[in-house]
């Protein structure tokens, strides 16, 4: 670590992380504030930018204030005001040039820290094509800081800005303010109750405690104390005037730059989008435009991505047969092609569907498209209690709930996300497909000719999606309204102007948390793998499949296990076999064909299962000698796949997500009694019927 | 009943005069700009009604009607 750190501070939209990405190459060390859902970003500022000391860059969230009106929004003052890591020891403020009139409320507030502080005045570019004066010289007299154009999306500007950035710690610093005059008697007297606390922790609790949201850890008791000395009512009126106060400031700034005739005229920098918007966001167009791109998102996700699991899933096959030839059998060669080759591959092969899904998010999010999905959206989400963005995560489930998880990260408020986070693994994911195949194909054929003639096998598969999609919307409703109860999330949200993305932004993001899910999810999936493997494979035994008798898998652990919960699988219509396929699945759900296969003592296509099909179809109960799957216990069973959380990795990213076993746990635990509830209303329920 | 940004439909101009409240979502209001003598004006509504497009200090934000009832208005 090097000694001097500087924060960027900056408003969402204003180029801020091209700034960061322009001053850092490529080595940004990604993570989270603890106990928030917020990323923190820090990287070292680059040497092609000219000779310094070792500096590191703390990268901020976007904010429009420095005010805690939630938990996640305390992080920036926090990090400011040194209660979260060191204190930096300077600030980089980005301005967007194009909409001075509401940056210039957050500089005033970054003033009042009294930290060393360089503005870098960002898409002057922009500015200019819009017609607004840009400055940098008048700015500078007016805020007393220094300044230095900057178009960070083309890299301009980067030198000067750590040019000026060396002589900016020479430069002493006092916090500057402004000051209540005779109309403002709450404000004066607040402040002067609030004078210990210094200026500005006292205006920041002044404002926080003005919306009742100061979090008990981020009041010290002393501060706490000064805080009670504060009628609640005065409390309020001086946080209005407060904020009124800046405000009357920055129209003077604005006067001063020559801005406000341009602004009293609308908004200078919104006139393409606003163009753009007659179609992207008009009453018939633009909900089909939206649908289109959505359609797009999730065919990409679903199908373009096939070709590169394909390929991983290839390479994983490839090295795992050298491997074993190389070593020759044995139990060595065994753990390390079905436990750790196997396990690394169900790492990677997430690895295209995450970085796809990324990648749009990235391109929507970068041009500005999706704040106008969630302005489309909010009718449909807010019914539910949820914020339009929880939308594409939804969506994004029904092919892979891990990149779902991981593209959450866009939602705001902790608890939405993690209703969000609970409702995906009920979509009914590409990997669910397999199962609901192989029990279709293999059991609703028309040898039973009374049930099968009116269910037409289409019909069932889209019978179960339709379940799915359900359930993830009352699962979401209760979630809402039960556990995780808070109110439907206010809708604040910007519409910035339509930009060109940069794929050098996107690319880095998509880079960053691809690494990430690969660094956080790895071990629990590795760990997992091995553990199902020796499980399944423990204790060995000497016959071998078609010798008769029960096979390997049948005298493992997990085999005797299976057989042990026969009477709690028997109520929903299924035996060991399925008992063992289930617990096999937990590694990926697809694996069930596979583990299945071996249950039964055969290799098992996995593409085209004929053989496991008829042996399905043909197995008896061995005491009754009647068919041991029909299409209801078959029903029953993808039902219980609908359900069931059987996805390690899911669980795995869920942990990586909320930094914790809880909700994974939650949501294993939860997902698996519904699941076998509905499997034994159905199947029960069915019986009961006459099925 | 005095006017609200909520009721002002799309096209004019209003003034704002005060937000109501006492939450966080009125601190948050002002912050992001509607402190009162602020011009805004409705650009668009959402296809499915809600939320409104409004304009405010040279930018774009969106709110839905229930939040936009708290502003509260002088026609220009």
């Amino acid at each position: 670590m090097s000694g001097i750190r500087v924060a960027l501070v900056g408003n969402p939209n204003v180029g801020k992380t091209s700034l960061f990405n322009v001053l850092c190459d490529s080595n940004a060390d990604v993570g989270n504030y603890a106990g928030v859902t917020v990323e923190r970003r820090e990287g070292q500022l680059s040497k092609r930018l000219g000779p310094h000391e070792p500096i590191t860059i703390v990268d901020l969230p976007g904010c429009y204030s420095l005010t805690a009106l939630s938990e996640d929004e305390s992080i920036p003052f926090r990090v400011l005001s040194g209660a979260e890591g060191p204190l930096p020891d300077a600030i980089i403020l980005v301005l967007d040039a194009s909409n001075l009139a509401r940056n210039l409320y957050l500089a005033l507030q970054v003033f009042e820290l009294g930290l060393p502080t360089l503005v870098a005045l960002n898409m002057v570019d922009v500015a200019r094509d819009a017609g607004l004066p840009c400055d940098a010289q008048a700015l500078c007299a007016r805020l007393e800081v220094p300044v230095v154009e900057t178009v960070a999306r083309e890299g301009r500007g980067a030198r000067e800005l750590v040019a000026a950035l060396a002589d900016l710690r020479k430069r002493a610093r006092f916090p500057q303010s402004v000051v209540p005059g005779p109309k403002e008697p709450d404000l004066a007297e607040a402040l002067q109750r609030l004078a210990p606390l210094g200026v500005a922790r006292a205006r920041w609790f002044l404002t926080s405690a003005a919306a009742d949201l100061v979090t008990a850890r981020d009041a010290q008791p002393e501060h706490a104390a000064v805080l009670e000395r504060l009628d609640p009512a005065t409390c309020r009126r001086a946080a209005r005037q407060l904020i009124a106060l800046r405000y009357a400031r920055v129209d003077e700034l604005l006067d001063a730059l020559g801005h406000t005739q341009l602004l009293r005229d609308g908004a200078p920098t919104m006139s393409f989008s606003t163009r753009v918007d007659k179609i992207l966001t008009h009453r018939v167009l633009g909900l089909a435009v939206f649908v289109g791109i959505m359609s797009l998102v999730f065919i990409s996700i679903f199908s373009w991505a096939e070709p590169f699991i394909g390929a991983i899933e290839g390479a994983i096959g490839w090295l795992s047969s050298t491997v074993s030839s190389l070593l020759g059998p044995g139990l060595f060669t065994d753990l390390v092609t079905q436990g750790v080759i196997a396990g690394a591959g169900n790492v990677i092969v997430f690895v295209p569907q995450i970085a796809l899904l990324f990648l749009f998010i990235g391109l929507l999010e970068d041009s500005g498209y999706l704040a106008r999905a969630a302005f489309l959206l909010d009718r449909l989400m807010s019914r539910l209690g949820l914020h339009g963005r929880a939308f594409i995560p939804l969506l994004s489930g029904y092919a892979c709930a891990i990149p779902a998880i991981m593209g959450t990260r866009t939602i705001g408020s902790w608890k939405d996300r993690l209703v969000t986070i609970l409702m995906i693994p009920y979509m009914s994911c590409s990997a669910r497909l397999p199962i609901y195949a192989l029990v279709i194909g293999a059991l609703f054929v028309s040898h039973d000719p009374w049930f099968s003639r009116a269910v037409d096998q289409g019909l069932v598969l889209l019978g179960m999606y339709l379940l799915s999609t359900v359930s993830a919307l009352v699962a979401g409703f209760i979630y809402k309204r039960t556990i995780l109860r808070s109110e439907t999330p206010p809708l604040v949200l910007e519409l910035p102007p339509y930009r060109l993305p940069r794929l050098r932004n996107i690319g880095r993001q998509v880079y960053e948390r691809t690494k990430d899910f690969v660094r956080g999810a790895a071990t629990v999936i590795l760990a997992c793998t091995i553990l199902l493997w020796a499980v399944l494979s423990f204790p060995r035994s000497e016959t071998h499949a078609g010798e008769g008798g029960p096979t390997q898998i049948a005298r493992s652990y997990g085999g005797r296990l299976a057989q042990t919960l026969e009477p709690v699988l028997e109520p929903i219509g299924q035996d060991w076999r399925v008992g063992v396929g289930i617990l096999g699945s937990f590694a990926a759900r697809e694996v069930l064909v596979s583990t299945l296969g071996l249950v039964y003592g055969m290799e098992a296509d996995e593409d085209d299962p004929v053989e496991l099909r008829a042996a399905i179809r043909e197995a008896r109960n061995p005491n009754t000698g009647a068919p041991q799957h029909t299409p209801l216990s078959g029903l029953a069973l993808m039902v219980f796949f609908v359900y069931a959380c059987q996805c390690m990795s899911t669980l795995a990213v869920v942990r990586r997500e909320t930094r914790s076993w809880r909700w994974p746990l939650f949501m294993l635990g939860s997902m698996t009694l519904v699941a076998y509830v509905a499997a034994w209303i159905v199947f029960q329920g069915g019986r009961a019927l006459g099925f | 009943m005095a006017a609200t940004l909520a009721g002002l439909g799309v096209g004019p101009r209003g003034t704002v005069v005060a937000v109501d409240g006492d939450d966080a979502m009125a601190i948050r209001l002002l912050e992001m700009g509607f402190v009162p003598e602020t011009s805004v004006r409705v650009v668009k509504v959402a296809p499915l009604g809600d939320p409104l497009e409004i304009q405010v200090r040279g930018y774009h934000l969106s709110l839905r009607r229930r939040e936009a009832a708290r502003i509260r208005l002088r026609l220009e």
